[in-house]
């Protein structure tokens, strides 16, 4: 070993060591209650690498909380990338096509190309220590997890509609549209299933799930319905007043819009009420495995489903008491709560033939 | 004075003729031949890269990284069959001709009162008439949508006076007034361009004869600024055929398709992202521009005839318009502004500091500031400002440097590599900003020496480089083409090397062109929203791009609040390119 260390170098490995010992007192080190015994090790090996890349289609502002306690409780830091649903699954391929992956976990709300990266061999497989708190329909196969339940719902303008006229149930709601032909015409809006994986997903489900979902369809066409890509863009529409009601979006937002938007309702059926779920993976050839694990073990935990459920995501665990849960979501929607299992089943429209058919359907009953 | 009352004359003259009295070619000895090879190739090298992967992909059956691509036209089957894409292409052309339609006539006869009158505010009129280009279409309709939409501010206040709200912006009649009228600037700063640079002994001669304004107007500016007006025309039909984010706002709820959403659909179409299908659009837009670019060489095959910067004597007297022509010029102008500036920016302001809108809510209640203060808490979103600033004031200025070089290199050059030129400089306007940014992802990612440049902003600068090409370059040959070839033979004569004559006398000739397209790259480079989409990442995030993402979550509040900053942004940058002395006008 060379003796003669110059003085910069001493003092940088001096830093250097201070720091890291600073960084080790700072945040504890043992794992959590319950985890296994080499957890220390993962936490560990985390933080010597660093970083953990996250691409994902949720806005930073609603995971904001979790990205910051994260990175202080365990000194990772986070690179968050909001790409959107196909963007996220566009990056994740090309990279690894390309040899060049630089994603370690993949958190998206496009439960169908969560699912086909899974099928694709993208995916590793990572068994959670938090798995025994899930619900058994949110962990598909130790390597996709639900992180959170999102209801799907109807929000709708309160000035032109109250809330006791509301139809109570799916069949309800198809009654309804048709009643109101005539104040409803031009102002019912939905989700484009064409230009949206979201509003796929949501009507596909209800295809999936509902003999009389092309009646729904049916009745919104002869409305005259308009659609949109995004929950958001239709939130703005009904509160303006340009339209009435807004059918299949994301509810769980919707429960936060209403209590700051005027003139905004939102309801669910009480029979029927899918919800889908954000789902995390962890990719193959993640540069940064330990701190991929640490993150999604993080993401399941309590603590980060408390924060996710206070950031407006409900938890997929019962045990959490910020924000809603599994149980209290499904008793806020009056109890027909049916969230979509994480399984080969959200494939089926994955099949080409498949897809077309569903979508001429749905051009077919809007009339378009 | 020689060149002044020659410019008119050489328009009569034939084209023989001309060719004869003031010869097209320099002398081919040290006329710089390697360095306009080399720069030209380096360019065609960053152009045709990615278009070249969209071809290559096109005539695939799978993405072409897929172990499953196998070389088909299965994919220009599928596009050239289907029904859908049809009729977006013919929506897309009705789109585009009405959009010129609206802002060639308004962005000429806007730029000829601004730079050949004495109209009152110059400058600033000269900022004001910019404004609709610092937004980003998406933006603009958006505001629309919140000033005079279905249920916007200004409609519910002329429904009150009148009953009825006697316009529907979701249609396509709408569409095109608002694209046509957003348009206006980028007609009205290429047309100014070359009407700054007129000298007016012509027109104050026309009008000594007793010739009316408008007929100075249409007879002796016209003519001389045509090229550029035809370059305005071209470009706008382009950009109508690249139009994303009117026709998505405005025409979507009701079924109106583009192209471009046509595009976009694909992504989504088949649940997985059809690559393949998504070229052969690409590729289509790319063969609609080819007939265009050679229409216009056809008519800017003599260059000379529009030479009007002389030595001496540019100075610039303004046409005296009168009392009422001062009132008339204004009333249109006003007009205008409150149409195209007042609404939409007035929409994205209220939406910018209110939560909701509309029927029965009061603006007044809904003030808060928490759109901003929300924005501020998210680390990504300001660092999205700080880079988009960072990428159109320092990328600007090294996209203006660049294309200056490719200018250059142009300039006065009449060999295979202009051809070429003249050729790539259009191809990326063509495309979709979504589709060039993919390519471009491709080509940091597949190239080995590239890809270390992928995580860093220099992607993003080389993806808009690219992008903004055909207004920069387009801007400053525009300038160059406009220095009298004597000013520069003359150096040549008196044994100036070409980078000598270049230097000192064509550069310092063209200064405030340099700044003014400083101030407009900068401006594009602002705006621009669909390139940065895939190539961004943590770190690397720019404001337009961010307000795409966040559209597809609806996250209205900080898509406002983003949008006003990127405007007061792009005011400020602009104030102070005005104040450095890039003098837009004079």
């Amino acid at each position: 070993m060379n003796k003669h260390v110059s003085g910069r170098s001493m003092a940088f490995a001096v830093t250097t060591a201070i720091m890291t010992t600073f960084a080790a007192q700072a945040f504890a080190q043992e794992a959590p209650a319950g985890y296994p015994d080499g957890y220390a090790d993962l936490i560990a090996a985390a933080k010597k690498e660093g970083t953990v890349s996250i691409y994902t289609s949720t806005d930073a502002a609603q995971s904001q909380r979790l990205q910051d306690a994260f990175t202080k409780k365990y000194g990772v830091s986070i690179a968050y990338n909001d790409l959107g649903t196909n963007g996220a699954y566009n990056q994740v391929i090309s990279e690894a096509a390309a040899g060049q992956t630089t994603a370690d976990v993949v958190w998206s709300s496009a439960m169908d190309l969560q699912m086909t990266l899974v099928q694709d061999g993208y995916a590793s497989e990572y068994a959670s220590p938090e798995i025994a708190n899930l619900p058994a329909w949110a962990n598909y196969k130790d390597t996709l997890y639900a992180t959170t339940v999102e209801p799907i719902g109807v929000i709708y303008n309160t000035k032109a509609l109250s809330e006791d006229k509301l139809p109570k149930t799916y069949a309800d709601m198809i009654a309804f549209l048709k009643d109101n032909k005539a104040e409803l015409q031009g102002k019912v809006a939905t989700f484009d299933p064409e230009k949206s994986g979201s509003g796929f997903l949501h009507h596909s489900n209800d295809a999936r799930n509902r003999s009389d979902f092309w009646d729904l369809a049916k009745a919104m066409g002869d409305d005259g319905a308009k659609i949109y890509s995004s929950s958001g863009g239709m939130k703005e529409t009904v509160v303006s007043g340009e339209n009435v009601i807004a059918i299949n979006i994301i509810g769980s937002y919707a429960l936060d819009w209403v209590k700051e938007s005027p003139n905004l309702g939102v309801h669910f059926a009480t029979d029927y009420t899918p919800a889908f779920s954000r789902l995390a993976l962890i990719t193959k050839d993640a540069p940064h495995p330990n701190a991929a694990k640490l993150f999604v073990d993080f993401m399941l935990s309590k603590e980060g489903q408390s924060l996710l459920a206070e950031g407006g995501l409900p938890s997929v665990r019962e045990d959490v008491t910020a924000g809603l849960n599994v149980k209290t979501l499904n008793e806020r929607v009056g109890g027909g709560l049916k969230p979509i299992a994480v399984d080969e089943g959200v494939l089926e429209y994955m099949d080409q033939m498949k897809r077309v058919q569903f979508l001429n359907d749905w051009k077919a009953a809007l009339g378009r | 004075m020689s060149t002044h009352t020659q410019a008119p004359a050489a328009i009569a003259l034939s084209k023989a003729a001309a060719e004869k009295k003031y010869p097209a070619k320099m002398p081919r000895h040290g006329n710089a031949g390697a360095y306009r090879r080399i720069v030209i190739g380096l360019l065609a090298l960053a152009v045709l890269a990615p278009v070249g992967l969209i071809v290559y992909q096109s005539f695939l059956t799978a993405a072409f990284f897929s172990p499953r691509a196998k070389f088909g036209f299965d994919a220009y089957q599928y596009v050239f069959t289907d029904k859908n894409f049809y009729r977006a292409l013919g929506t897309t052309a009705i789109f585009s001709f009405g959009m010129v339609a609206i802002s060639v006539p308004l962005g000429g006869l806007l730029a000829f009162l601004i730079t050949r009158t004495d109209i009152k505010g110059k400058r600033l009129l000269e900022i004001l008439v910019l404004v609709p280009m610092f937004i980003s279409s998406i933006v603009l309709a958006f505001g629309y949508t919140v000033s005079v939409g279905p249920t916007g501010f200004v409609s519910l206040f002329i429904r009150g006076l009148v009953g009825f709200v006697p316009w529907n912006i979701y249609s396509l009649p709408g569409m095109i007034l608002i694209a046509g009228l957003s348009h206006v600037p980028h007609v009205y700063l290429y047309v100014s361009a070359a009407m700054r640079n007129l000298p007016s002994d012509l027109e104050e001669a026309a009008r000594t004869t007793g010739a009316s304004i408008w007929q100075v107007s249409r007879d002796v500016t016209l003519p001389m600024v045509l090229p550029a007006l035809i370059f305005a025309a071209a470009l706008n039909i382009l950009l109508g055929f690249e139009t994303f984010g009117i026709p998505l706002v405005l025409g979507d709820p009701n079924g109106i398709m583009v192209l471009t959403t046509y595009i976009y659909k694909l992504t989504t179409l088949f649940g997985t992202p059809t690559y393949q299908l998504m070229a052969v659009v690409a590729v289509v837009l790319i063969l609609i521009t080819l007939p265009l670019v050679w229409m216009q060489r056809k008519l800017l095959r003599n260059a000379r005839k529009y030479a009007a910067m002389g030595g001496k004597g540019a100075r610039v007297a303004t046409l005296k318009l009168g009392t009422s022509g001062q009132v008339i010029a204004l009333s249109i102008i006003g007009f205008w502004l409150f149409v195209s500036v007042a609404l939409p920016i007035g929409g994205i302001a209220v939406r910018a500091f209110v939560d909701a809108w509309g029927e029965g809510v009061n603006l007044l209640d809904q003030l808060t500031f928490t759109n901003f203060d929300r924005m501020l808490e998210v680390p990504s979103l300001v660092r999205g400002i700080v880079n988009t600033v960072l990428l159109s004031v320092v990328g600007g200025a090294a996209a203006v440097a660049i294309y200056l070089m490719v200018g250059l290199a142009g300039h006065r050059n009449w060999g295979l590599s202009n051809t070429v030129l003249d050729y790539i400089v259009l191809l990326p306007r063509a495309l979709p900003g979504l589709v060039v940014g993919l390519a471009f992802f491709w080509v940091f990612l597949f190239v080995p020496l590239l890809t270390p440049l992928r995580p860093t902003l220099v992607s993003l600068f080389v993806a808009y480089l690219v992008v903004g090409l055909s207004y920069g370059l387009r801007l400053l040959q525009g300038t160059l083409i406009q220095v009298a070839p004597e000013l520069e033979e003359s150096a040549r004569t008196t044994g100036a090397t070409i980078g000598r004559t270049w230097k000192d006398v064509v550069i310092p000739i063209i200064r405030p062109g340099l700044a003014g397209a400083w101030a407009l790259i900068m401006i594009i480079f602002l705006r621009e929203y669909a390139t940065g989409v895939y190539l961004m990442g943590a770190g690397t995030e720019v404001i337009g791009s961010l307000m795409v993402s966040l559209l597809q979550t609806g996250a209205m509040n900080t898509i406002a609040a983003l949008s006003l900053i990127s405007i007061v942004l792009t005011g400020a940058g602009l104030a102070l390119a005005l104040r450095l002395g890039a003098k837009i006008h004079d």
